[in-house]
């Protein structure tokens, strides 16, 4: 098809805010899809995307439309995660767009996650069509809600369309609205070819499939590409279009959105935002935009059973496949055995992992606390990167310690705003702005550490907003901090999966909230426990596992001994299930609350 | 070696908040039926030993009555019970037996009947002898009831007698305890039982004292520490009294142990009916065989079977451990070498050896016994001869 005639966009929206709804009745209406064919969304694919109602993988959907013009134009929704942890993917599928529509909820408004997109959006010069959803809900307010997107996003929001998704009211317009508004990609199909990789998984019977879209040239079935940053060489071996199912075709053109398999056997070479070029006649230069994602977060996974450790390993691998995003080491811990350090994207990215090795390949995790990489400078001039408090250099080697900082986007309503204020500066945030976006809703930004981000920020600014706070932020680069490794020792010996690198300043309130939440957890023992929490040599602060005074079963119900034994087996068992320091046995759960323990609390 | 028989008597007046025993509180409709049942057990103990494979001794010397409230049967239904049990074992007359009695529910006439039984020995369901505490956990009687209970056995004759006291009861003090104790040492009674408040957690007070609440005065329980130290308390102030302990938690007069309790500790054959009643006999060739009857009223009634539990090689060791060593005097090594043989026996030695390190375990020549804070301790030294998978 001539690329006047083609239309790339996507969709930007908040959870909720209606995005899979519309693109089921856009589907429908261009009989994409039958009804019977149509399960309820059906771009979000996997079980955990549909539970939290987010997407995790972007997808590419064509869809012939016939314009009120008569003509027949090919649509290209390109489907984008909805998650900040995957901000890179984003940018990468709008990338691939010349055009988006920018849902809001005619009853909650825009929020941070939407702003962000769009701002991300506007970046890339994309044609953004605003779309207010849900107006047929009794609390639907649009004038209030076209107020915002003027005031927050910055869009003229006059001619918005207004629709309800869930009706069908006013979706034939948004087709409409596509084919007028957007511009038709440029790009010439007989220049070398040039293809923004902007998605891939995969798949157990043909290796990886790419989704790509195609900026200059033609890919054709049987040719070497080449991937730019990656170097590698693969044969086409085949091409096609997810409509959404997948069809196969014998080339895609400039202007064009599809998929690609190339007997890849590595999710891993196919980096997201790569370039694709053809291998006997490159282009000159790549597409720009590419960044080698990195994890942010990390966090050390055992197996509850020691003998599971192989079937993490497998699981990881397995998951690994999927999400080149994710990294993974083999670690081992005194407390905690064998495991491994991890790196995720981000705070949902690596629940969405634990989730899915505890749900997917029935494993029961321990994770450690999450942390961040840390850049330090030792005083032998060494750079180093840090992400794990084990490999903590001796306080004495260390010159400076920088740790990533954030640039977090949080919209709210006015009444929240103080909460939000005490939570961010107790979190050591720098202000950038504060401004009304209209007259009761205040966007602030901010500057923050990611080490406070990652402990327990969601959950406290849920609670200081009531649910009515959203955040965005992405990287913004370092600033220097006193950063200290503390310790918790359990009977005098330090438990290294309970280690935490905390700003000095909250080092003593951490370390009473952890050793008194460890005195709650650690069931008496037949001595004395003290538990400690130290930085290097010095104890901060000290609580006490007082000896177990009694454990006796005296009465003896008429000769039952198997009652007994049974409660005694129930004893062992329980023992079991600790892990052991030292001499000490520590339950479970005591290493999951250094996560629960936060500043604030 | 003589049989000791336990009558289990699943009905009570109330039921007590920490209770979680198949005792309760049934119509007096069904006790006749369940006299009957348990008659009809003691007449057929021969087959039912055949089936289990254990050998039954005809010869008893001791018979416990153990519930709930033995005595809330009328004195008719337990003599119709005895004169079974007589008909078809051999009863020495040196013979123990003893009936377990809810304080208030021994008139003369009671008192009459079970001296008609045989009945030479009583263990009486104190508790405390602070009505408030005895309230708050939903028993009915007095102080007053349990003096006056005591003075009408004795002068029916019967002074072998035990009281139970409980050490953690809601709203118990130190001074509480103590004056419990003080009474029970003034009554010079030859037996007592002193138990640490142990509370199932699905029992009404169990539930509260995991869920929080006040009913049940879960709030007003002791904690554990106030708990060990009435326990060690009433070592010594029973010691001292002359009444010494030779049991985790059983004192004692000298030669006023009880006999039937022994056989427990000790291994020696016994055959229980009636409810959640256990047995164990010897086999032909010298293993321990256990069964047990249905643990509530309604499948017993209906007959269901008995549940027989194998007691493997490896599991007799560890019974002969954790059995014995309940026992003031200990395990004689060297006994215990001859039943099991070397390898059975030293497997546990490394165990034995750290326990006496850490103070829980004394060895005394041939013999090993819990120190007294192994005693306060002692599931804690009793699972170390607990392998999880060797349960059968």
């Amino acid at each position: 098809m001539d690329s006047q005639h083609i239309r790339n966009f996507a969709i930007i929206a908040h959870i909720d805010h209606g995005k899979s709804t519309l693109a089921d009745r856009l589907l429908e209406l261009t009989g994409s899809l039958t009804a019977r064919e149509m399960q309820a969304q059906v771009l979000d694919s996997m079980d955990l995307e549909r539970e939290r109602g987010i997407t995790i993988k972007a997808h590419a959907v064509r869809m012939a439309y016939i314009g009120r013009d008569g003509e027949t134009y090919q649509l290209n929704l390109i489907d984008t995660p909805g998650h900040v942890d995957f901000s890179y993917e984003v940018s990468r599928s709008l990338a691939a767009c010349e055009g988006a529509l920018l849902i809001v909820d005619a009853s909650q408004g825009v929020e941070a996650q939407t702003l962000a997109n769009s701002y991300l959006a506007i970046n890339h010069g994309l044609e953004i069509i605003p779309v207010i959803n849900k107006i047929d809900l009794p609390s639907a307010d649009v004038a209030r809600t076209k107020e915002m997107i003027e005031g927050a996003v910055g869009l003229d929001a006059s001619d918005a369309l207004l629709i309800s998704a869930k009706t069908g009211e006013g979706v034939p317009d948004v087709l409409e609205a596509i084919v007028k508004r957007i511009h038709p990609p440029k790009g010439d199909p007989d220049q070398p070819l040039r293809a923004l990789l902007f998605d891939s998984w995969f798949d157990p019977y043909r290796g990886v499939i790419v989704l790509v879209r195609v900026f200059e040239g033609t890919m054709r079935k049987g040719q070497k590409i080449r991937f730019w940053w990656n170097n590698r060489v693969f044969d086409v071996e085949a091409l096609g279009v997810l409509t959404p199912k997948p069809v196969e075709i014998g080339e895609l053109r400039a202007g064009e959105v599809g998929f690609l398999i190339a007997n890849i056997k590595n999710v891993a070479d196919t980096k997201i935002g790569d370039t694709i070029v053809d291998d006997a006649n490159p282009a000159i230069e790549p597409l720009p935009g590419f960044e080698d994602i990195k994890p942010m977060v990390f966090a050390g996974l055992y197996t509850v059973d020691a003998h599971e450790h192989t079937q993490l390993r497998e699981a990881l691998d397995k998951l690994r496949l999927n999400d080149s995003s994710f990294f993974f080491e083999p670690e081992s811990s005194v407390a905690l055995g064998f495991g491994f350090r991890c790196g995720f994207l981000g705070l949902l990215h690596m629940e969405i992992i634990q989730e899915r090795l505890e749900r997917e390949f029935n494993l029961e995790l321990i994770t450690t606390a999450p942390g961040v990489r840390y850049q330090i400078t030792k005083t032998d001039g060494e750079k180093i990167e840090v992400d794990n408090p084990s490999r903590w250099p001796d306080p004495s080697e260390i010159n400076k310690i920088d740790e990533p900082v954030i640039l977090a986007t949080i919209l709210t309503n006015e009444e929240y705003v103080g909460g939000i204020l005490a939570l961010v500066e107790e979190k050591r945030g720098k202000q950038k702005s504060f401004e009304y976006v209209t007259s009761n809703r205040v966007m602030l930004q901010y500057e923050l550490p990611l080490n406070e981000i990652v402990l327990d920020f969601y959950d406290r600014l849920k609670s200081v907003s009531r649910g009515y706070a959203s955040l965005d932020y992405h990287l913004a680069g370092h600033w220097e901090s006193p950063m200290v490794k503390l310790d918790i020792l359990v009977a005098g010996e330090p438990v290294d999966a309970l280690s935490i690198i905390v700003h000095r300043d909250f080092a003593y309130e951490r370390g009473k909230a952890l050793v008194s939440k460890m005195r709650e957890l650690i069931p008496r023992q037949m001595f004395e426990v003290p538990i400690q929490a130290s930085i290097g040599a010095k104890i901060i602060a000290r609580e006490t596992v007082h000896a177990i005074r009694k454990n006796v079963l005296a009465k003896c119900y008429g000769g039952d001994i198997s009652r007994k034994r049974k409660l005694l087996e129930k004893q062992k068992e329980g023992k079991k299930r600790m892990k052991r320091i030292g001499r000490v046995d520590i339950p479970q759960e005591a290493f999951l609350a250094v996560l629960k323990v936060g500043e604030g609390q | 070696m003589p049989l000791g028989l336990y009558i289990s008597v699943p009905f009570c007046r109330t039921k007590c908040s920490y209770c979680n025993f198949a005792s309760d509180v049934f119509s007096r409709a069904v006790f006749e039926k369940y006299v009957t049942a348990i008659c009809a057990e003691v007449e057929q103990a021969g087959e039912t030993a055949g089936q289990m494979g254990g050998l039954l001794e005809h010869k008893v010397d001791s018979i416990y009555f153990g519930g709930g409230t033995p005595t809330l049967l009328d004195v008719a239904q337990l003599e119709r019970a005895f004169v079974t049990i007589r008909q078809n074992f051999a009863v020495t007359a040196a013979s123990e037996i003893t009936v377990e009695c809810a304080p208030g529910t021994l008139s003369v006439p009671v008192i009459e009947g079970l001296q008609r039984c045989g009945v030479n020995r009583v263990s009486l369901g104190v508790q405390s002898f602070n009505d408030q505490e005895s309230a708050s956990v939903g028993r009915l009687h007095k102080r007053s009831t349990i003096i006056d209970d005591v003075a009408r056995l004795r002068s029916a004759g019967i002074s072998n007698i035990n009281i139970d006291l409980i050490a953690g009861l809601p709203h118990q003090t130190r001074d509480s305890w103590q004056a419990s104790l003080n009474q029970l040492i003034t009554l010079e009674v030859p037996h007592a039982s002193i138990y640490m408040l142990e509370v199932d957690d699905d029992s009404r007070l169990g539930r509260e004292l995991i869920a929080g609440g006040q009913k049940f005065h879960a709030h007003f329980v002791p904690d554990e520490d106030l708990i060990a130290d009435m326990y060690e308390i009433a070592c010594e102030r029973l010691n001292t009294a002359g009444i010494e302990q030779y049991e985790i938690s059983n004192f004692a007069r000298a030669g006023c142990e009880s006999k039937h309790n022994l056989k427990y500790w000790t291994q020696q054959p016994y055959l229980g009916f009636g409810v959640d009643a256990h047995s164990m006999l010897r086999s032909r060739d010298g293993r321990a065989v256990r069964f047990s009857n249905p643990d509530s009223l309604e499948k017993y009634l209906a007959g269901s079977a008995k549940e027989r539990t194998r007691v493997s090689a490896e599991s007799a060791v560890q019974e002969a451990f954790f059995l014995g060593l309940r026992l003031n005097r200990g395990i004689d090594i060297q006994k215990l070498l001859s039943e099991f043989g070397q390898n059975a026996v030293s497997y546990y030695m490394e165990s034995i050896c750290e326990l006496e390190t850490a103070g829980l375990l004394k060895k005394d020549g041939g013999t090993i016994r819990l120190t007294s804070r192994g005693r306060m301790l002692s599931n804690e030294v009793f699972e170390r001869f607990i392998s999880v998978d060797s349960a059968v």
